[in-house]
């Protein structure tokens, strides 16, 4: 296997972050989902990378599509990247349902997913059409064909809802356990990538203002308790990497162990993610628990991934399923 | 309409830069395209739109300044051209403008795009030289460019307000920074830039010696501007008023 990203990889992912860093500032990241910056993403390419070439994407895979996720966690952007590009439009592929997929790769239609593994469907009211499963199966619907109920959440910029099915509504686009199973686990793979975004992120902003922030007529990034817990927690960002792509090339390699390695990844990555929030806390002080300061948009968005398409102790099992066997 | 569109690849000006001997250092990690050249990459891309015809960029540098080409490639450019030679390590504005216009001679061209100046040196008289070298006319600093099909009319930026400036085609224009809005490079647009013509040619190539090259101009400090010095403070014992209108006096504000 080759861990070294092509050229053309470091290119794309230079380029959403340029994007991202203009268009998603942490002001604009507090305030929720944007189709005009939607319609960019897609017009990038960022959106529909997975599409085939000739269904308006780029007929690229997951390797590619986690180190877009890895960015989108970085700047902390509030829109359903994870749900359109890597879930939902893989399915449509599969399940060979084109006019959807040329329209979701194209931005022009917004989709977000409701898997049986995961409790809520995040941004449904900002998408245009929701992907359900029931029992075995998928099925596409209008936003009108569901009652939609805004859940509490700790991340209002990345809203979850709870979905009630009106009967009868919605057109079956596939079915079968590969289907479903497959659509779960890129889920979690897109949540492993964005926290890993999210951890990284926090450590260089902590150690940004390590760098800056004096006590004792001295920055107190020279202190060893400072530079120790930020030391520490790139360490497991570093460790949480490798795990990330390793489920990315186990989904796109077809492999019979990424149900395991997609597992593994949200456990390290949401455990870099833990750390690293914490870690960006602590050096950051009293300031870092205002909502004046960026901080909690990182802090906030690592706690609701960390809940999404399986917590920890649920990966942890099904780590512990395959090892046991 | 064939667009020559002339780029510099630089040390991000996001990052601390670093001198040595007077001349800044190249060889660090990052390096962009100057952010001044995306303005005039963009202008070509929307004339050529507009027209039909090329996108033509040309840079002089190192063999990594292909990477600013590359750049401009995937964001729509057609083809490009680097000059690169070791015997220009060094080179002045003068220099640099010989090496542009022997570059810009090799295919047919309508107009030429530059920035107003280079993020890095600053000079801002490189595409003046160029334009002079040719023998084709310049207008600068425009904020907005319209073309008919043997003319160009802009709207020159000036301290007050604007010019308008009209001048036949061919030409040398500068661009700035209000000109537009540049796009983003697309992932299709960065694979199909890979494949892309690119010609990497030296001084002779271009017909060109040792001498063209030689700087005219040198450089004999560099001294970072001095820093702001403390305020003068006044104690108020009643006649602090007075102190401030002395001083405010002397600097002929009163």
């Amino acid at each position: 296997m080759k861990f070294i990203l092509s050229e053309e990889q470091m290119l794309f992912r230079h380029t959403v972050r340029e994007f991202l860093e203009k268009e998603c500032t942490p002001e604009i990241a507090r305030s929720g989902f944007n189709r005009e910056r939607w319609a960019q993403l897609a017009q990038l390419g960022a959106v529909g990378l997975a599409a085939p070439a000739d269904e308006g994407g780029l007929g690229l895979g997951e390797v590619d599509l986690v180190l877009l996720l890895e960015e989108a966690g970085r700047a902390a952007l509030p829109d359903p990247l994870i749900e359109t590009s890597m879930v939902a439009i893989p399915l449509l592929r599969e399940a060979e349902a084109n006019d959807l997929l040329l329209e979701a790769a194209d931005g022009d239609v917004v989709m977000s997913v409701g898997l049986a593994g995961s409790r809520y469907v995040t941004y449904a009211t900002d998408a245009d059409v929701l992907l359900l499963q029931l029992g075995g199966a998928m099925f596409a619907l209008q936003r009108d064909d569901v009652k939609l109920q805004l859940m509490p959440s700790i991340d209002m910029a990345r809203p979850v809802f709870r979905v009630e099915w009106l009967s009868e509504a919605g057109t079956k686009i596939g079915e079968g356990a590969d289907l479903v199973e497959a659509a779960f686990d890129r889920a979690v793979l897109g949540a492993a990538a964005q926290l890993l975004g999210i951890a990284q992120r926090c450590v260089e902003m902590a150690a940004d203002y390590a760098k800056e922030r004096h006590q004792f007529g001295k920055p107190i990034g020279s202190f060893q308790a400072i530079k120790h817990k930020l030391a520490d927690a790139l360490l497991m960002v570093e460790f949480a990497r490798p795990v990330v792509y390793r489920a990315a090339a186990s989904i796109a390699e077809v492999s019979h162990h990424r149900e395991r390695d997609v597992s593994m990844a949200k456990v390290y990555a949401g455990r870099a993610a833990k750390r690293a929030t914490r870690a960006a806390l602590q050096t950051l002080g009293a300031i870092g628990y205002t909502q004046e300061h960026d901080l909690h948009i990182w802090m906030k968005r690592s706690w609701s991934l960390e809940a999404a398409w399986g917590t920890s102790d649920f990966h942890r099992d099904r780590i512990a399923d395959e090892v046991m066997g | 309409m064939n667009v020559v569109v002339l780029v510099k690849q630089i040390p991000d000006p996001a990052n601390p830069y670093e001198l040595v001997d007077g001349r800044l250092k190249r060889g660090v990690a990052q390096k962009v395209m100057d952010p001044g050249d995306e303005y005039g990459v963009e202008a070509a891309l929307r004339l050529v739109d507009q027209f039909g015809g090329e996108v033509n960029v040309i840079s002089m540098g190192p063999a990594a300044a292909m990477e600013a080409i590359r750049r401009a490639l995937s964001m729509g450019a057609h083809k490009g051209v680097l000059v690169t030679d070791d015997a220009l390590g060094g080179a002045d504005a003068l220099a640099t403008a010989r090496v542009l216009a022997a570059a810009i001679k090799r295919s047919e061209f309508d107009l030429v795009i530059a920035g107003v100046e280079s993020t890095d040196g600053s000079t801002g008289v490189v595409p003046q030289m160029v334009a002079e070298l040719l023998g084709v006319p310049q207008s600068t600093f425009a904020k907005e460019i319209e073309a008919k099909d043997s003319s160009l009319t802009i709207k020159r930026q000036t301290a007050a307000g604007y010019d308008m400036v009209e001048c036949p085609l061919p030409a040398v224009i500068t661009v700035t920074a209000g000109v537009n809005e540049p796009r983003y490079p697309t992932f299709k647009g960065i694979m199909q830039a890979k494949s892309k013509p690119v010609d990497t040619v030296s001084l002779g190539d271009l017909g060109l010696g040792g001498d063209d090259a030689k700087p005219t101009q040198s450089v004999d400090a560099v001294n970072p501007a001095p820093e702001r010095g403390a305020g003068e403070k006044f104690e108020d014992d009643g006649t602090g008023a007075a102190k401030v209108a002395d001083l405010l006096k002397q600097l002929k504000v009163i």
